[in-house]
Order: C-alpha cells, then sequence, then structure tokens
C-alpha cells in the first residue's frame, strides 16, 4: 500500500514538510478525501463488540454509519468535504491487487479456524481483516452522501490520482488519504488521520491529523517532482515491487548519486549484488506523471441541502437506523450549511514569511549534519 | 537580558483575559518599540493582537530583538498570583530565551514573589495586516459595544453592522425572532466617552459572527471606549486602547458572505 517507508524517509530528511494540525485549522477549506480507504476504515472499526453493525436482514452498515456521523462532524468543523471514488484499476497494479486478495483468503481461513478452536481474540482480529469493501458498499456510500448534499466524484481510474490532481489545480485545498501515494501523483497537500480530530479520545491523547506539504518537501530534499517520483518507484510502489536490500535510505542516496530511476538500475545490475526487476519504468512512471483523470473543468462541486426524506427513507426504512439519531444528524447538518458563510480571515491578510525563514535555517544545519552521517555510513 | 517593569499587574492581567478564549500560545515579540503579540484563533476566523509601548513600562531593556514562546493559561496562572498593584517584572535571557522570570514586588515593598516560567518553541503563521484606510468607523463606549453584543446574543448567531449617514444599527435574526440596535451620533458634554462619533466616507454593510464579538467585547475591561473600523467585504477591526497611552489590543473577524461557496 503505497510507497514503502516514505513517511520514515520524510521524517528524517525533510522534517519541515510535516506538521501536525488541529481539525480546526481546515475550517471553510474543500477537502478531496479518498473514499474507498476511508470506507474500509469504517468497516473495520465501527463495530459493535466484535461484529459489524447490521440492518434488519443482516446486512452490514458499519460504512454508512461511519460515513454519515463523520461526515457530519467535518461539516461542523466547517470542512467542505467531497469523496473521490476509485474507478477500474490500472492494469500495473494487479500484482498488488492479487497480494491483497490473497491476503483476505488467508485471513478468513484463520478466522474460521479460531472460531473453531474458540480463540475469541484470533477471531476478532482475523475477522477484522476479511472485510472487503464489495460494490453494493460502495453504491450505499454514493447514495449516502448524494442525499447528505456531499459532492461525489468518480475517478477515472485512481482515486489518489484524482484528488492530486484536483488539488494540484487549486480546486480542492488539500487530499484527505492514508495513501503516500497521494504525494506522488502530486498532490501539494497531504492529510493524514483526518478524522482523528474530530473524536474527543483522540484529541485528549493528542492525536492530530498530519499534513504533509509536498512544495517543502521536495524544497528539504532539493529535487523536483519528476526525481521525486522515481524515488518513490525505487523504493517500491502499488505497481512495482521494491528491490531486495534497498530500502528508503538507500534508494535517497542512490536517487542523489545517480540521478534517475534508469541510472540507478544500470549501476545496480552493474554491481550485480541486487536482483533488479525487469519492468517498464517509464510506462509506471507515466501512471504517476499522466495518470487518467477527469479535468478540474469537468468537476463541478456544490454542496447542497441535505435531502431530509430521503435520508430517513434509506437510513431508517431500509437500513434499521434510529430515526431520532437521524433526524438530528440531518439537524447538524443544516445548521452546518448556516455558518459556512463565514470568511477565513487568511483569504483577507497574507501570511508573512518571517518567521518560516528563521526555521529553514535551522533544520539545514539538521539536515547537513545528517547528510554527513548517512555518508560516513 | 530583556527587562520589562510595569507598575500594576492589572495591566497585564487584563490583556490576558482579553486574549486567553481565542488563543493558546503565541510568540511575543520583543523590541525597542515595546512587546507586541499577534495570532489567530485555531479556526482562522479571527486574529488578536496587542501591544505594550516600551514607554509604558517604568524599567524597559531589550537589547537585541526576542520571541518569547508563551503558553497563555500558564502566564495567566502565574500572575493570578499577584495582587492587581503589585508590580511586575519580566525577564528573560535573549540569547537563549527558554524560561521567563516573572516578579512581583508589592507596593509596601515588603513582599517579593519569584516564578520562573518555561517557554515553548512555536512555530508560528504571522499575517501581514495591511494598514488600510477603513471606509467608515464607529467610536463608542465599550460598555455599550459589550452590552449589545450580549444582547443579540440572546436571538440570533451573527449580528449585521450597518454605518450610514444616520448612525450604527446592528441587527440579528434567530429562531425566536429578530432584533435590531440603533445609534445615534451624539456628544455627550460631561462625560464624552459616552458618545458615539462616527466617521463615514461610504456606508458600509457587513455581517459577523456574534459568538466571536462577544469574546472580544470582554476586552471592554481594558478600555473605555472601542473603535469599530470597516469597509465593505472585509474584516471588522476592533481596537481597545489600553488607557494612558499604554497600548492597544485589536481583534480582526473575517466576515460572513452570504452566498458564498467556496
Amino acid at each position: 500500500m503505497g510507497i514503502r517507508g516514505l513517511t520514515k524517509l520524510l521524517a528524517d530528511n525533510a522534517a519541515r514538510c510535516r506538521s501536525d494540525q488541529e481539525l480546526k485549522s481546515f475550517f471553510g477549506r474543500r477537502i478531496a478525501i479518498d473514499a474507498s480507504m476511508n470506507i474500509y476504515q469504517f468497516l473495520v472499526a465501527v463495530r459493535q463488540g466484535s461484529d459489524n453493525l447490521t440492518n434488519e436482514a443482516g446486512e452490514i452498515t458499519s460504512h454508512l454509519s461511519g460515513l454519515f456521523y463523520r461526515t457530519i462532524k467535518l461539516m461542523e468543523v466547517g470542512v467542505k468535504p467531497c469523496y473521490v471514488f476509485d474507478g477500474k484499476p490500472p492494469k500495473m497494479k494487479s500484482g498488488e491487487l492479487q497480494k491483497r486478495i490473497d491476503a483476505k483468503k488467508l485471513a478468513q481461513q484463520e478466522a474460521k479456524k479460531a472460531e473453531e478452536t474458540g480463540d475469541v481474540e484470533a477471531f476478532e482480529k482475523y475477522s477484522r481483516r476479511i472485510n472487503k469493501v464489495t460494490p453494493e458498499v460502495i453504491q450505499q456510500c454514493k447514495t449516502l452522501l448524494k442525499l447528505m448534499g456531499v459532492p461525489v466524484i468518480e475517478a477515472p481510474c485512481e482515486a489518489e490520482a484524482q484528488c492530486a490532481s484536483m488539488c494540484k489545480g487549486g480546486l480542492v485545498y488539500a487530499t484527505a488519504s492514508e495513501d503516500m501515494d497521494s504525494l506522488t501523483f502530486g498532490t501539494t497537500r497531504l492529510v493524514r488521520r483526518l478524522w482523528s480530530g474530530a473524536t474527543a479520545t483522540n484529541e485528549k491523547k493528542g492525536i492530530r491529523p498530519m499534513e504533509f506539504n509536498l512544495p517543502i518537501a521536495l524544497e528539504e530534499l532539493q529535487m523536483d517532482h519528476s526525481t521525486f517520483i522515481d524515488l518513490c518507484m525505487l523504493c517500491g510502489c502499488d505497481y512495482m515491487d521494491s528491490i531486495k536490500g534497498v530500502g528508503p535510505t538507500t534508494a535517497l542516496n542512490l536517487m542523489r548519486k545517480h540521478g534517475s530511476i534508469e541510472s540507478v538500475f544500470k549501476a545496480l545490475r552493474k554491481e550485480g549484488k541486487h536482483v533488479v526487476p525487469e519492468v517498464d519504468l517509464s510506462e509506471i512512471r507515466q501512471l504517476f506523471v499522466k495518470p487518467e483523470v477527469l479535468s478540474n473543468s469537468e468537476i463541478n462541486l456544490q454542496w447542497t441541502s441535505p435531502d431530509e426524506a430521503g435520508l430517513i427513507d434509506f437510513l431508517v426504512k431500509q437500513n434499521s437506523f434510529r430515526e431520532d439519531t437521524i433526524r438530528s444528524g440531518i439537524k447538524r447538518m443544516l445548521s452546518s450549511r448556516n455558518a459556512a458563510s463565514q470568511a477565513r480571515l487568511d483569504t483577507f491578510f497574507k501570511k508573512k514569511p518571517t518567521a518560516a525563514k528563521r526555521k529553514v535555517d535551522e533544520d539545514d544545519t539538521v539536515s547537513s549534519k545528517k547528510g554527513k552521517l548517512s555518508h560516513a555510513m | 537580558m530583556f527587562e520589562a517593569r510595569l507598575e500594576e499587574s492589572a495591566v497585564l492581567k487584563k490583556i490576558l483575559d482579553s486574549v486567553r478564549d481565542l488563543v493558546q500560545e503565541a510568540n511575543w515579540d520583543c523590541n525597542d518599540d515595546g512587546i507586541v503579540m499577534q495570532s489567530m484563533d485555531s479556526s482562522h476566523i479571527s486574529l488578536v493582537c496587542f501591544m505594550v509601548r516600551a514607554s509604558s513600562f517604568e524599567v524597559y531593556q531589550c537589547e537585541r530583538n526576542v520571541s518569547l514562546g508563551v503558553k497563555i493559561d500558564s502566564l495567566a496562572k502565574v500572575l493570578k498570583c499577584a495582587a492587581s498593584d503589585d508590580s511586575v517584572t519580566l525577564k528573560a535571557d535573549e540569547n537563549e530565551p527558554n524560561t521567563m522570570d516573572i516578579l512581583f514586588e508589592s507596593k509596601k515593598n515588603d513582599r517579593i514573589s519569584d516564578f520562573q516560567l518555561k517557554l515553548m518553541v512555536i512555530d508560528q503563521e504571522m499575517l501581514g495586516i495591511p494598514e488600510s484606510d477603513y471606509t467608515s468607523t464607529v467610536e463608542m463606549s465599550s460598555a455599550e459595544f459589550r452590552r449589545i453584543m450580549g444582547d443579540l446574543s440572546t436571538m440570533g448567531d451573527s449580528v449585521t453592522i450597518e454605518i450610514n449617514k444616520g448612525g450604527a444599527s446592528f441587527s440579528t435574526k434567530g429562531d425566536i425572532g429578530s432584533g435590531n440596535i440603533c445609534l445615534q451620533k451624539s456628544a455627550s458634554v460631561d462625560k464624552p466617552k459616552d458618545g458615539v462619533k462616527i466617521t463615514m466616507v461610504e456606508p458600509v454593510k457587513s455581517t459577523f459572527s456574534l459568538k466571536f464579538l462577544n469574546i472580544f467585547a470582554k476586552a471592554a475591561a481594558l478600555s473605555d471606549t472601542v473603535v469599530l473600523s470597516m469597509s465593505e467585504e472585509y474584516p471588522i477591526r476592533i481596537e481597545f486602547a489600553i488607557d494612558k497611552d499604554v497600548g492597544y489590543v485589536r481583534y480582526y473577524l473575517a466576515p460572513k458572505i452570504e452566498g458564498q461557496e467556496s
């Protein structure tokens, strides 16, 4: 999933690109949310004991509950969410997808075994892993979002790529995903753990949304975006495996030494120590540079009033949610829409660069020290 | 060594009270002119800044500009330990501002208390605020301002402030009904602070969140008068000048823009 070890690599070499934010600071911002990732999280996390929530027919409804309440929470904070769904997976990803299918099968077997032997803990652990985001689940989520008046965007291919293109074009302020390859696709601002700011327990524990800023990361790594893409590929991404013996730190050093992944491969082949995969590098690179996405002019982001009758019918009648809680949710949505006219102050006053500059100087000395260290190794 | 001594701690206490509902931590920038703080609230809707001029201190020494990262609540806690008429002295090492020394001395000089407060490194976004010319301003009693904001909050969440030739009007609408308070230009001869002064180049009308305005109104403790400065579709500036030319506390609040969809 994503780029192997990229989070740590950035933390070690471009610490300034990451900052913890309060959820509130995204007030008034449009955020593109990578839907499938989040829905999967709901299936795993929203539970009663060890079981998913279900409706009368026994169908899972965890995703609906999660999506409904968390989206309201975002709207109440003043965030304008839009959800981006995956289209068809790119061909190059089939290897990665097969791996995930295998992992699910394994989890299913393990869960069955645990059930037979009565190992409750193991059963819970594996049964969570079985969850699969089925087309029905996706369809229900889309229906729910549309009833809530939240924009739904169907990407022709990968959702992360679509989010990145929207973010680059300024259509949204940031992408919310757990997937670091959003940065590889060129998302200028990536927010991870967006939800964490939405719950009281996380707030207490100090778990906050993490923001990654791509321009700062590139500045700190002293590379342009195309070199960064090469670096990510070398670390191992969804479309190609990593090379045994080449971790993120080595990958960074190799990239700095050779400049492009082709030259790195050539050098490694010459050295003969590593098994270098035979893949079409330029084809994979094209997936990151020119992914299949909708152009921003084809996207119409509009937040509309929730359809109260529709929501009651869908959630209460069809999916056995309690009517009073849904009604109070709808009320919260309506009142958050009234608050949406509030402007942000920083749209009127521009940021002063002074404070940041001082910090750059400090970081420079740190990174140069680190640079020396890694050379010594 | 940075050192600043204020004759009465009350001023500092009131300043802290006027920012603590909006800001948890902020850099206090100390230079030749005095101490300045600027910070947005976490939702980036409002901004508060204050300045205490160097001349208003009994002793003011600042050889090098220094930023002190202050946790507002912690400093407020320390200041609770001072009587209002105690003098207060702030000291910090300009080269390594890790802690701030805070010294209280009673009027009779028979009690001296000494606190050390840990400082923080705060990575803060500063906004450049243009010294713009506002099209309209209203100067009025700060107690009156506080009262109007309180009264309107019983009805609604936001207030529409309109300044025109006739005067200044504050109106709100809520679930239970609506309300309007109108002030006319007036000059009170014996008590100048109770008058309402209006300067107007162009009439202006904007809507703002009452939640924030009520927080700002608490700064009425600092000053008898308040000046509201407005331009069309622009943040309102609300300034409380601290008595005797000590300095000021200013608030900026972004307007609500109807039909805004972005």
